[in-house]
């Protein structure tokens, strides 16, 4: 079909099909919990009732009771596991609360893993597990009264990092025309379907872990300094990931207690976490609050930029996202100044999910431009017009910027100008019909990667890169690379993934990979040609033709193998020794020379039942551009499912909290909603030609983080535009529009 | 009582039932992929546990346990069910359907075929269930609408999200069959 | 899930014989009885997993569905539902869709189609509420699973909460949809147990929680339901199940109806009104009725009678929405079932 496979345009790669596709679709596809392991002994989690206090004492007596069980893992257990220091950024530990108590920090903290012969014993023995609590009042979130803020000096020292420009707070004061709004999104989990799992199989001193990673080798450096062991007893593997969205970025607590269990029972051990679990031994997306004032003149130039977060993160991590880096750059303002501060509750540490800071800060940026274009009697699209600028407030320059592109083809295709603007002013029938517009950014990072590349003389290329497919399609671009640029069929092209028995790759983190590994693959690919063409011309009574074979008997050799390493321009010149030692480094978006972003426009269509105030979302158009697009097909899926999860986002996601005890109320998949096929309609994707020879060798930049960026806010101007009331507190549930 | 599924006797005293029933005392037969075959289980035992761990067939996932995401999607005489919320027991004398047993020797299900060509296949978690949740509405329901599409497959939650590609999947099956 | 006997009856007296009569104490909650039918499952298995149930022994009745009580009969003096029909077939079945829509409609909106072909009907009815704090054990406070023990949901996070039928015990949600169509229909629902068999009028069936919440319906230890009648009252025709939820499909209700009507033009003759998703048990509303019967049904009676349903309603933190909602969701069914070709 046309719509499922978008013809490429210029500068953009085939709609090859996906590489995995035939794995995944007859269930031969192993994920990590799926690889066979003989006579495995099955571990369960039991999670704390309490977020903060201490155990006073567990009773375990009734659990070892439960035929079957092998072990009970408690914290006197687990003294010999080193601690590992916090650190965002796709390596560290996800949290700094590693202990099995007696302390505990948050809600459903792992605080003892049951061993049995089976999972169902497992589990009815951890639910035998008696733990008496002395608890106390935890603070859940903002506003709570013992949460704690941090200070104006701490505040101050990070304002310096952040961007400023010229006198914001006068250029306020004296602008025509002003907004003050405050805006607020919610916890939310990735909720990916593949839950956490851990397999673990020692063979001597040599351990293999099966578990689901955006990083194995950050995983498997990490897990030694945990473990106490060298790292290179360690092999991590993960060639399929059912899902990520950041939450399998970074070593959680429980992949060392798994390893821990298997060589005291000297027994493959297997984990699968419940799925209430995952609300709380891996990350989420912390709530956040945003205050926005804007200045601007009457023409609509903006003169004056001010935005302020909060962010919410646990006790001892200062976990931040500080996306005013991202709001602030979006357009040519005047003045500019950005505030961030954290507070501290007693919660699991939040951590990266799809598009951190530009999620939110986003969001609040581009309702904010909404309110002001309607305060200023402009279209909405045309106020992004006027302060469209190659250059930020600060003056960087951008390298590439199509954003008017995107903001007209999709308008175009939307139908934008059959808009009425006032509010309320289009109606079918019962159902109240809204339009509104955002703006999707993500910035284009930067990052190292090693590759190995084997070609034979039959043409069969072999691709090796322990980097990760988490559903992005990365199998499929690096095969569709190599046979590019080896001039080979893409059906002769092998690719191996996910193994820390492979050369490095980056964290699938950030949408650096493909432009990462693929610059890495392409490095190796030109010196493979280089060998190739390197073949003598013609030796006597030899082979003559131009065949790939003639041309390996005139090298006389049967291979061709090149591992290449990649470290992006500006990059540190031991970014790939890190890179071995689990460390990843990512420059680019905004802390290059360059503003480096892929950019896009979305519209969405909203109705809203004139009486019970259901909100439903028929189309919503995008159009996006980001550099070369490696594989149209794979580019779409990815911008589409980004757009599904901004109206997921906007309208169903949140994390309930209780208040009281600073518990997660509604941790399973039929109380947190996410869309179901039903929800969804019409979704057109739009990729704009765009070409950045400056972002990276192949000229891409990441995409997999853009299509849910300014989402929300293209929905809530959408509802108001229907409606009239202005949500400024994500998720618009119909409760807020029942007035 | 059926003779597909043997059961121990019951303990006299309720009491004393001790540990018999933690020991896989029940022997179930049933039909799985076209072929008939019995297991041991333990009545507690899930019939997406007996595939997955004991049969070695993991193309049917689980990722909630509770029934609420429809990975675990298996077909039981004809139909869709959630094989996270059955114990095997219940299976006894019935056919059961899953991923693996989609594709023919020499080539693949059409449904399958049409994932990979619309596209609606992405991390590939939810894809099993998805697919086997689409076989049962077409073989039930050759020609359905986008909506009877979209609601036979509503609890199947795809995460990456592939809806629209997933409803044009199937949507092309049942076009294509004359 | 923790160890339990499994047996299979093929009727209903097996059944009835093999659970016994065991005999339960007055303050032990309905959720702890020792011995529980097994049909679909989807309902008992996760409430296993999740720990809430811990039956000691599981009778399978599926086989049951092989009898007369898996199938639908139809005449012209109404309908039975065999209770081990499953949700899907009743609500896929023609003359209930054409007949009796409202039971069809409240199945299709409920659950997702692979629950809907395991679940049975008797089943359905006596789905546990999703009130997370009941839901959770590692919760101490639970009037319905430990008597006395308190009600979490009063001061926690209660959006999904009840405002009508609660007490300062429980304020748990009746999540069902089909058993508010039953409601409308006047249905009965047939009970057998070792004391032989009896009906009732389904409406009796659940028990408001005021004091005693964890018990909730009126089945004895022992007793399974094997039927539902619906008579082929004037109103089943032109009736319609009206469910508003956050998302499209596969969702709880945050507000139900399930309206009958019986017209004489436009005056109402005879009215029935069940609400859902506001309510501790399948919720008729009366005095709505009361408020349209005889009546032409023009606004000041539909907004007199989405006053008088929601009259003696009581809101907590988060659900105080529930009742504007409520009105509005009673509101658009009354208007769109009176708009009905029959």
């Amino acid at each position: 079909m046309a719509r499922a496979a978008p013809k490429p345009q210029a500068n953009m790669g085939p709609p090859v099909p996906r590489y995995d596709g035939r794995a995944k679709v007859t269930g031969d596809a192993r994920y990590p919990s799926d690889v066979p392991v003989a006579s495995p002994a099955f571990a369960f989690l039991v999670t704390s009732a309490i977020a903060k206090g201490r155990i006073v004492r567990m009773d375990l007596a009734a659990a070892q009771a439960v035929p079957g069980v092998l072990d009970i893992l408690t914290a006197e257990d687990t003294r010999e596991l080193k601690h590992v220091k916090f650190a965002a950024g796709g390596a560290g530990a996800s949290t700094s609360i590693q202990g099995l108590g007696p302390d505990i920090d948050h809600d459903g903290q792992i605080v003892a893993v049951v061993l049995a012969d089976s999972f169902e014993a497992a589990r009815e023995a951890a639910h035998k597990v008696d733990i008496t609590y002395a608890a106390e009042e935890p603070a859940a979130t903002f506003d709570a009264t013992n949460a704690r803020e941090e200070s104006p000096e701490e505040v101050g020292e990070r304002a310096k990092k952040l961007p400023k420009a010229g006198d914001a707070a006068a250029a306020l004061a004296s602008a025509e025309v002003t907004i003050d709004a405050q805006y607020a999104t919610p916890a939310q989990h990735h909720n990916a379907i593949e839950l956490f799992t851990t397999t673990a199989l020692w063979s001597g001193d040599e351990l293999t872990i099966y578990e689901p990673s955006q990083f194995v080798f950050g995983l498997k450096n990490n897990l030694a300094e945990r473990l106490g062991i060298d790292a290179e007893q360690i092999r991590v593997v993960s060639p399929y990931v059912g899902g990520a969205f950041g939450s399998k970025a970074q070593m959680t607590p429980r992949t060392a207690l798994i390893a821990l269990a298997a060589r005291r029972l000297g027994r493959p051990v297997k984990l699968v976490s419940t799925r209430d679990q995952a609300f709380t031994i891996s990350t989420y997306r912390a709530e956040t609050r945003h205050r926005i004032r804007m200045g601007a003149r009457r023409d609509g130039r903006i003169t004056a930029f001010i935005h302020e977060g909060w962010e919410l993160t646990s006790r001892p991590d200062p976990y931040s996202v500080a996306g005013v880096e991202d709001s602030a750059r979006m357009y040519g303002f005047g003045a500019v100044e950005t505030r961030v501060t954290l507070v501290h509750a007693d919660r699991n540490t939040p951590g990266f999910m799809r598009s951190p800071p530009v999620v939110p800060y986003i969001y609040a940026l581009e309702s904010a431009m909404d309110e002001l274009a309607l305060e200023l009697g402009m279209d909405p699209v045309e106020l992004r017009r006027a302060n469209n600028s190659m250059r930020d407030a600060t003056g960087k320059e951008w390298s590439s910027r199509s954003l008017m592109e995107c903001y007209d083809e999709a308008a175009a295709a939307f139908g934008w100008k059959e808009r009425t603007a006032r509010p309320g002013s289009m109606r079918d029938g019962d159902w109240l019909i809204g339009w509104g517009c955002a703006t999707a950014a993500y910035p284009t990072h930067l990052g190292p990667s090693a590759v190995r590349v084997r070609l034979t003389p039959a043409g069969e290329v072999r691709v090796q890169v322990a980097a990760h497919d988490i559903g992005t399609g990365l199998y499929t671009v690096l095969a569709q690379l190599a046979a590019d640029e080896l001039g080979v069929p893409l059906d002769m092209v092998r690719v191996e993934l996910g193994d820390t028995a492979l050369p490095p790759g980056i964290v699938a983190g950030g949408s650096v990979s493909t432009a990462a590994t693929g610059s890495a693959l392409v490095k190796a690919c030109a010196a493979i040609r280089e060998r190739l063409t390197a073949a003598p011309a013609q030796t006597t009574g030899g082979p003559s033709g131009n065949k790939l074979e003639d041309v390996f008997e005139r090298l006389g050799i049967g291979a061709i193998e090149e591992y290449a390493e990649f470290i992006p321009e500006g990059g540190k010149p031991d970014a790939i020794a890190s890179l071995y030692k689990g460390k990843p480094a990512l420059g680019g978006g905004s802390h290059g020379e360059k503003l480096m972003y892929a950019l896009g426009a979305e519209f969405v269509e909203v109705r809203v039942h004139a009486l019970t105030r259901e909100i439903r979302v028929p189309r919503i158009v995008g159009a996006f551009a980001a550099g070369r697009i490696m594989n149209t097909r794979t580019a779409r899926s990815q911008l589409m499912g980004g757009m599904i999860w901004g109206i997921s986002s906007a309208l169903h996601e949140a994390t309930e909290i209780d208040r009281r005890h600073a518990r997660y109320i509604n941790d399973n998949l039929a109380d947190y909603l996410m869309p179901v096929n039903a929800d969804i309609r019409d979704v057109e994707v739009i990729l704009v030609p765009e070409e950045d020879s400056e972002v990276n060798p192949i000229g891409a930049k990441g995409l997999g983080e853009l299509g849910n960026v300014g989402t929300a806010a293209a929905i809530t101007n959408a509802v108001h535009h229907a409606t009239g009331v202005r949500i400024r507190e994500l998720p618009v549930r119909l409760e807020k529009l029942l007035g | 009582m059926t003779s597909d599924v043997q059961l121990a006797t019951r303990p006299a005293d309720v009491s004393a039932r001790d540990r018999v029933d933690a020991a896989k005392n029940l022997v179930v037969s049933f039909v799985l992929n076209g072929k008939p075959l019995s297991v041991a289980v333990a009545p507690t035992e899930l019939l997406a546990d007996t595939l997955r761990e004991g049969l070695g067939l993991t193309g049917t996932k689980v990722a909630c346990g509770t029934g609420d995401c429809g990975t675990c999607t298996a077909i039981l005489d004809g139909e869709a069910v959630r094989s996270c919320l059955m114990l095997t027991a219940m299976v006894a004398g019935k056919t059961v359907e899953t991923i693996e047993g989609l594709a023919g020797e020499s080539d693949i299900h059409p449904i399958q075929q049409a994932f990979i060509d619309t596209g609606a296949v992405q991390c590939g978690y939810c894809t099993p269930g998805m697919i086997l949740a689409a076989k049962a509405l077409l073989d039930e329901n050759p020609k359905p609408s986008a909506d009877d599409i979209k609601e036979a497959i509503s609890g199947n939650l795809c995460r990456c999200t592939g809806y629209t590609k997933i409803i044009e999947a199937i949507d092309k099956v049942a076009n294509a069959v004359a | 899930m923790r160890p339990f006997h499994y047996e299979r009856a093929a009727t209903p007296a097996a059944a009835v014989k093999m659970a016994g009569t065991t005999p339960m104490s007055p303050d032990q909650p309905s959720v702890a009885t020792p011995v529980q039918y097994l049909a679909g499952g989807t309902n008992l298995l996760d409430m296993m997993k999740i720990d809430v149930m811990r039956p000691d022994r599981v009778v399978d009745i599926n086989a049951i569905a092989e009898t007369r009580h898996g199938g639908i009969e139809v005449s012209d003096d109404g309908m039975w539902l065999g209770a081990l029909a499953r949700m899907a077939e009743v609500a896929e079945h023609a003359d209930v869709k054409h007949r009796f829509p409202v039971i069809a409609q409240s199945l299709t909106l409920a659950a997702s189609q692979q629950l809907r072909n395991m679940a049975s009907i008797g089943g359905n009815v006596l789905q546990r509420t999703r009130c997370p704090y009941y839901r959770d054990t590692s919760y101490a406070e639970c009037n319905k699973r430990d008597p006395g023990s308190g009600c979490a949901a009063l001061g926690g996070f209660n959006r999904m909460h009840a405002v009508l039928g609660t007490s300062k015990a429980c304020i748990a949600t009746y999540p069902g949809d089909f058993a508010q169509a039953l409601i409308a229909l006047d249905a009965r629902v047939e009970i057998t147990g070792a004391h032989g068999h009896r009906s009732m009028a389904f409406a009796e069936l659940h028990r408001r929680p005021d004091d005693e919440p964890h018990m909730e319906t009126r089945l004895a230890p022992g007793e399974l339901i094997t039927a539902f009648t619906i008579a082929a009252l004037p109103w089943a025709r032109r009736s319609k199940y009206l469910k508003i939820r956050d998302r499209e499909s596969y969702e709880f209700a945050l507000a139900s109806a399930a309206v009958a009507l019986d017209m004489d033009g436009d005056i109402v003759r005879e009215a029935r009104i069940a609400l859902g998703g506001v309510a501790t048990v399948p919720w008729r509303a009366s005095a709505a009725e009361h408020e349209i019967q005889g009546k032409r049904l023009d606004e000041r009676a539909l907004a007199a009678a989405a006053e008088a349903a929601f009259a003696d309603a009581r809101v907590f933190e988060h659900n105080a929405f529930k009742i504007a909602l409520g009105k509005r969701t009673l509101t658009r069914a009354l208007r769109e079932t009176a708009a009905m070709e029959t």
